[in-house]
């Protein structure tokens, strides 16, 4: 079975249409997405409709959380001002902008899915906020796939796709208390996997490509795919609805601009 | 040599604070330090009197440091300021009746006191705190995962996590690990490489108030590593003699 994983789509309405067809010529035969639906892009209430009409199952992202909760994160939401003033316009616009059905639809997303070995979350298992990126500890890497049970975490929220495979994950330990004498307990992991999918609407891979990814459950493959779109049709209609230029200028170039968070870990506690 | 006293969970037992603070000035190398890490109250208790005897030390005694326990966070929540807005928590654990109980009990000129709590310390290569680095909620015991224990300590690069949310006094020590990871992205394929483990200890401080009679805490030597864990029996007939274990 082909399964086809994506995130990130951030109301890029012509990616998402790109995306799904790629997936429809690579023969997927299941869909998931990973959230963040909405914000930075210009058709929040149509790509919505469109992840409903063909019933793809989807989590609920960090944009999809604020929309609903409202804007109540610390500050590390925002990595810097201007990533704050530009990220606030935005959420402004969009929640201006989307419709109730829309809104009740965000609102009842669940935080993960689970597909037999596989789980899928939007940032990480313990905080849709959480980056969980590249080059993040190999132990916290496998303690986020530990710790859902899978064997494969799907994740998106930093927009760059990666496969990290963890193999041969051991610990010694002992343990010692009062009450008991000094026990000694060896952990060890199987291979385990973490897959970012990417981002079909806002990619910062470098290039405007869509991203997303296909696996293989019969093969046990993973491919990262790259799609290509007519971006300049969302640029277009970036500046058209009053969005903040900036958006258009880092879709075009699949780049994030002032907006590298110092601590791509911090998870927040709101 | 530097020692450090840390203990949790007073819950309002005055007589079990009491008793350690006498065990304290007992022992032969003085303390410097004293660290209280949180549940310092609990409904139906002397809670207000234990917050007043930490904030009011007598002449020759160490000001404890006190950081946020799970009753604290209740508490505020109750009083609209902690990091939730529904006591969630509190009611799954002990009914909606104890939101009442807690409201009742807990005066609320103490509320402000509460608030001015650290949510913990780091001190050296140590943290100090009630839970873990994820929650004041999250109970670490002797039977927690190693690879769930690694990340506590890794999320704030601490060699040494002290907490005292489950109550036990234990030791856990991370010896040695080692996973291999490999990376692919679009533009390229990274060879494997393998990350190590330096060693790293989680350190349950044990409970003061809980038990009638007998309460547990640790005095930890910061610059020789050395953890000692204490139980001090005290009430009617008992006297105040520690059992070192």
């Amino acid at each position: 079975m082909k399964i086809a994983v994506m995130s990130c789509i951030h109301g890029n309405y012509e990616a998402l249409n790109a995306v799904l067809s790629d997936m429809d010529d690579q023969q997927a035969d299941k869909i998931y997405c990973l959230g963040d639906l909405v914000g930075y892009g210009p058709y929040p209430n149509a790509v919505v409709e469109m992840i409903r009409t063909l019933d793809i199952p989807s989590c609920q992202g960090c944009w999809d959380e604020d929309i609903v909760e409202g804007l109540n994160s610390c500050e590390c939401s925002y990595p810097s001002v201007l990533a704050e003033k530009r990220g606030k316009v935005a959420h402004e616009w969009t929640n201006r902008t989307i419709h109730p059905e829309v809104r009740e639809y965000l609102a009842q997303l669940p935080l993960s899915l689970r597909d037999r070995n596989l789980c899928f979350v939007h940032g990480s298992p313990h905080s849709q906020h959480e980056y969980l990126m590249p080059e993040v500890d190999a132990f916290i890497a496998l303690e986020r796939v530990l710790s859902t049970g899978a064997d494969i975490l799907f994740c998106g929220h930093t927009h760059v796709p990666y496969v990290r495979s963890l193999e041969a994950g051991q610990l010694n330990v002992r343990v010692t208390s009062p009450e008991k004498s000094a026990q000694a307990v060896n952990f060890s992991a199987p291979i385990q996997r973490i897959v970012n999918v990417g981002s079909v609407g806002e990619p910062r891979h470098g290039r405007p490509n869509a991203t997303y990814v296909i696996y293989d459950t019969d093969a046990d493959r993973i491919k990262l795919r790259e799609v290509e779109y007519d971006y300049q049709k969302t640029c277009a209609a970036i500046i058209e609805a009053g969005l903040p230029p900036i958006f258009a200028w880092r879709l075009a170039r699949g780049l994030e601009f002032a907006e590298r968070a110092d601590d791509p870990t911090h998870v927040c506690e709101r | 040599m530097t020692q450090w006293a840390i203990l949790s969970g007073i819950e309002g037992n005055l007589a079990a604070y009491e008793a350690v603070l006498l065990d304290l000035k007992r022992q032969r190398q003085p303390v410097d330090e004293l660290y209280v890490l949180g549940d310092v109250i609990t409904p139906g208790f002397q809670s207000a009197k234990v917050i007043q005897r930490l904030r009011s030390p007598r002449s020759g005694e160490l000001t404890p440091q006190v950081c946020q326990g799970w009753w604290e966070e209740q508490l505020l929540i109750l009083h609209g300021l902690g990091r939730t807005g529904e006591p969630t928590e509190l009611i799954e654990r002990y009914g909606m009746s104890m939101v009442k109980t807690l409201w009742d009990e807990i005066p609320r000129s103490t509320v402000e006191w509460v608030r001015s709590l650290e949510f913990g310390f780091f001190e050296l290569d140590c943290l100090l705190i009630h839970g873990s680095s994820v929650s004041v909620s999250d109970e670490l015991t002797p039977d927690t995962p190693p690879i769930q224990m690694l990340d506590r300590l890794m999320r704030m690069d601490a060699n040494y996590l002290f907490c005292g949310r489950s109550g036990f006094t234990f030791q856990y020590e991370i010896h040695q690990g080692m996973v291999t990871s490999s990376l692919v992205t679009l533009d390229q394929a990274t060879s494997p490489q393998s990350t190590l483990v330096q060693p790293r200890q989680v350190i349950g401080v044990g409970n003061v108030g809980r038990t009638p009679g007998q309460a547990t805490y640790t005095l930890y030597h910061p610059y020789t590593n050395q953890v000692e864990f204490k139980t001090v029996r005290y009430g009617s007939g008992k006297g105040f003699q520690a059992a070192k274990r």
